[in-house]
């Protein structure tokens, strides 16, 4: 019921441009008052408070961020970040492209620390836990975190290694062990019928999607808090995207899954919030439900409705 | 004109464009032919070198041990030279030389060079004999040739001294009894008798080599430890009266072994006096051999083809597994090329790791900047040094500075003899893989920053360490890259020869740095190598025109060694990349 309804809104809103009288079209809600000034408001460098919608507060939360900001040398990428990831739900974060999305996600398990200007002020907590605290193992912290890359990265290994490697590198031995977390991992990526007769192939063999999904099997094997995808589908035709997106249908509940998409359709099709971000700031964030068919602000509504830009 | 007009004229111009585009021909420079052709061209230009060099080699080193004709030739001056011909050219005769000729002859070679331009046709001949003649090669004019024969029975003789023999045999004696007189029955004696006069010779070296070397080691070991209980102790210690005991039992019982092994030695020594081969040369002087030094001896102008292959293979193999004779121009070259391929591959072993560390740290662990780009140009100049530079740093750090204090702290009971302080199988090896590193840092380095950040990204995102990244993920995907390394590193290696000469490759080495004698691999050891082979054969031989053949075989020998080096790394990293080879995404 609430999938369709949503599809229909999103094709009414990508509709809309094309209609011959769009000022026909009344704004659902204003209730910020800022709606409609908001990007004038960011260019003008302005503080500014991004809408959150209520409905987050009553969700239990696997991943907190609190005022983050990144800097890649003097340009910075990130402005005062707030934003609570709920447990066992997809999130998704859309934005026009060089928004960061992508920074944001990173900025999670650590991978910038890898990019040597990076600098960062806020804070992070995964289950509670500092991400960014002195002492943290960034080693340990990665491992309690599975990610998956816009482009398929299956190592020059076979499928069986791709997929046991974080429990390999853990140091597991016991053969059974690792067999399990094979099979379990691959189903769960919905890929076990297709190569559980190919284990030992190289996994460079496998097809774009199957790849992905190998990707995918990898970040899950350790039973990772949470599940960080960047547009897990823009290297995929629609088919393997379609299983992608029923993947992450099924992992729902299990995993706390935060993922960026370009994609309004897979956004709306497969998560359960949507954060919308815009030249580094966190814009509008709220139930998917609500930013799809009755945004608070005017530029998510315009973002979405692809009138933009 | 009505704006309609004006739009409908600029589209028939267009289209009229369109095609007269149509009918001219698109530039011959933009479809790329030219460059198809320059770019042919060039690698043709190579290929032609290459295969220009390779034929040159093959033609040249092939035919070494084929065995021709001998060809007997008597000269108007009235001398009479028997021998296999080995080299043909076109020379301008000095005047001088045809007035020494009689008056009629010297007319008809006027007028015969007049027909020429001047210029007369020679031949080299190999006529050997040289206790006989003092030379091994004769050169013989066209112009001054009175006959030419191809003795049925004459016979091309290969032997332990002066080089080859050229003669009819006239008699055999075989312990004492003599065969005379027609050559076929000699012949038919030689052959019945030649082996077993050889397999004593063989007996008799072995005892010479072998086993006086094997009682030699022993007392050379007591004495060395009496001198490490010298050291130890002081003289006229108790231990080291003890030792001096030991060594008097020891040399004292080697001293019977000795006896025991001369008179052995000296009953195959009387054993094969009594066995010998008389010959006549062409200009009838007769010489005597003894049966057990001649190596090999055929009739060249009887042979059937079958006969002519039969004794090109039993050189080959002699050339492939024997030792060298005559200061290196005759025999084998097994020592050398064993020599080598140990050489290189000890040479790979100890510069891959080193050339891979350092890459690594290179690419993975320095911060970019200023000093890493220095030592990386240093690096890729240090392949434009010249390697004699090597040689050079080789002697002075590794021999005289290393291993002098190797031989003072470990050896130093055999000082002022050098163990380590001198050029050897080690230094050379190690020499050599300083002078390659470059050529496995750099592609090395290449193959490291070609591994996809992505890979890196995915393994640093599943909790992976740096190391373990590099280990697991990095290094196997960057194996193939490394392997060019190497490939590259050993054919730069096994052909090097200057280094060599200063850091340990001899013109003989007694030994072979690998035999059955604890510790087996005798690092310490001076070799032979295929390279410095060729050098002395081609530049310090006495008997040059002999050995030049020599050097093209030995030289394709060298070349086969390093394409089968080099084939065999190919292939391991053939198997390698199908290991990580899959559809490109
Ligand atoms: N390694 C880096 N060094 C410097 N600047 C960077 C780096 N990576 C990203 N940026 C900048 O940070 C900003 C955010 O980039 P980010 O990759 O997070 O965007 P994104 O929202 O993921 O975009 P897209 O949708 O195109 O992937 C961009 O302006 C980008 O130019
Ligand atoms: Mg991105």
């Amino acid at each position: 019921m609430i999938a369709q309804s949503r599809a229909l809104a999103l094709e009414r809103a990508t509709l809309a441009p094309g209609h011959s009288e769009p000022h026909a079209r009344v704004p659902m809600t204003t209730a910020n008052p800022l709606s409609g000034r908001v990007f004038e408001a960011i260019g003008r460098n302005q503080p500014f408070t991004p809408e959150t919608h209520a409905a987050l507060a009553s969700e239990e939360l696997v991943l907190e961020i609190e005022r983050f900001d990144l800097w890649y040398g003097k340009s910075r990428a990130l402005h005062a970040i707030s934003m609570a990831v709920p447990r066992g739900k997809v999130t998704a974060m859309i934005g026009p492209s060089g928004c960061g999305k992508s920074t944001l996600l990173r900025s999670v398990n650590r991978m910038n620390d890898l990019i040597d200007s990076v600098r960062i002020a806020g804070e992070m907590r995964l289950n509670g836990d500092p991400i960014y605290a002195p002492g943290q193992d960034v080693i340990e912290l990665r491992k309690r975190i599975g990610m998956v890359f816009q482009k398929p990265n299956p190592f020059p290994m076979s499928i069986f290694e791709n997929v046991i490697y974080p429990l390999r590198i853990d140091g597991e031995r016991d053969k059974h062990v690792l067999a399990g977390v094979c099979e379990s991992s691959l189903r769960g990526a919905g890929l076990w019928d297709e190569v559980k007769d190919r284990l030992n192939d190289s996994a460079l063999r496998l097809s774009g999607g199957q790849q992905q999904r190998l990707c995918i099997a990898r970040a899950i094997s350790a039973e990772p808090e949470v599940l960080l995808l960047d547009e897990p589908c823009s290297a995929l035709d629609p088919i393997a995207t379609g299983r992608i997106e029923d993947l992450i249908e099924e992992l729902k509940g299990n995993y706390s899954i935060l993922m960026v998409t370009h994609n309004m359709q897979q956004a709306a099709r497969t998560s359960d919030y949507t954060a919308f971000m815009y030249l580094g700031r966190l814009v509008e964030y709220g139930p998917t439900d609500d930013i799809f068919l009755q945004p608070h602000l005017k530029e998510t509504e315009d973002y979405i409705s692809g009138r933009f830009g | 004109m009505s704006p309609t007009t004006t739009t409908e004229a600029s589209a028939e111009r267009k289209l009229a464009r369109r095609r007269g585009a149509g009918q001219r021909r698109t530039s011959l420079f933009a479809h790329g032919e030219p460059l198809v052709w320059l770019t042919g061209g060039a690698l043709a230009l190579a290929v032609v070198m290459i295969l220009g060099l390779l034929l040159l080699v093959l033609r040249q080193g092939l035919p070494t041990f084929w065995p021709s004709e001998v060809v007997q030739v008597s000269t108007v001056a009235g001398g009479v030279h028997a021998g296999e011909v080995a080299d043909v050219d076109v020379y301008r005769p000095e005047a001088h030389v045809l007035d020494a000729l009689p008056e009629a002859v010297a007319a008809r070679a006027r007028a015969s060079l007049a027909e020429r331009d001047g210029l007369s046709e020679r031949r080299m001949l190999r006529t050997g004999n040289y206790e006989l003649t003092g030379t091994h090669y004769t050169w013989v004019s066209d112009f001054e040739l009175a006959e030419e024969t191809r003795p049925e029975w004459i016979l091309v003789v290969e032997r332990l001294e002066n080089g080859r023999f050229y003669g009819t045999p006239r008699s055999i004696a075989v312990q004492g009894t003599t065969t005379e007189g027609d050559a076929q029955l000699v012949w038919d004696q030689f052959e019945r008798h030649h082996d077993a006069a050889r397999e004593r010779w063989q007996v008799k070296r072995e005892l010479e080599t072998v086993e006086i070397g094997e009682v030699n080691r022993l007392i050379e070991a007591a004495r060395l430890e009496l001198r490490e209980v010298e050291l130890a102790h002081g003289v006229d210690s108790e231990p080291w009266r003890a030792a001096q005991r030991e060594l008097e039992q020891r040399t004292h019982s080697a001293e019977a072994e000795f006896q025991r092994l001369r008179r052995e030695i000296d009953a195959l020594t009387e054993a094969g006096r009594g066995s010998t081969l008389t010959l006549v040369s062409a200009d009838g002087a007769s010489t005597t051999l003894a049966l057990e030094e001649i190596v090999r001896a055929y009739p060249a102008n009887r042979l059937s083809t079958a006969e002519r292959i039969g004794v090109y293979l039993s050189r080959l193999a002699e050339f492939l597994f024997d030792e060298p004779r005559e200061a290196n121009s005759e025999g084998g070259v097994f020592p050398a090329m064993f020599g080598t391929v140990l050489m290189t591959l000890i040479m790979a072993v100890l510069v891959v790791p080193f050339g891979v560390l350092a890459a690594l740290y290179l690419r993975e662990y320095a911060k970019p900047g200023a000093v890493v780009s220095a030592v990386r140009i240093a690096i890729n100049n240090l392949a434009g040094v010249p390697s004699i530079v090597f040689g050079v740093f080789g002697l002075g750090f590794f021999c005289y500075i290393v291993g002098a204090n190797v031989d003072e702290l470990l050896f130093s009971a055999k000082l002022p003899t050098p163990t380590y302080g001198k050029g050897g199988l080690m230094w050379a090896s190690l020499t050599l893989a300083l002078l390659t590193l470059p050529v496995v840092i750099v592609p090395t380095e290449e193959a490291l920053s070609a591994v996809p950040r992505s890979m890196r990204e995915g393994s640093f995102a599943c909790g992976a360490t740096k190391w373990q990244t590099i280990w697991r993920i990095v290094l196997p995907r960057a194996l193939p890259g490394i392997m060019t390394g190497m490939i590259l590193a050993l054919a730069r290696g096994a052909g090097e020869v200057a280094p060599l000469m200063l850091v340990g490759a001899v013109k003989l080495a007694p030994e072979l740095p690998l035999d059955t004698h604890w510790p087996f691999l005798h690092p310490e050891r001076s070799f032979m190598h295929l390279g410095f082979h060729i050098y002395d054969l081609g530049f310090q031989s006495q008997n040059s025109e002999a050995a030049k053949p020599m050097v093209y075989t030995t030289t394709l020998l060298l070349i086969g060694i390093v394409v089968a080096l080099n084939v065999l790394a190919i292939w391991i990293r053939a198997r390698l990349r199908r290991r990580f080879q899959g559809s490109q995404l």
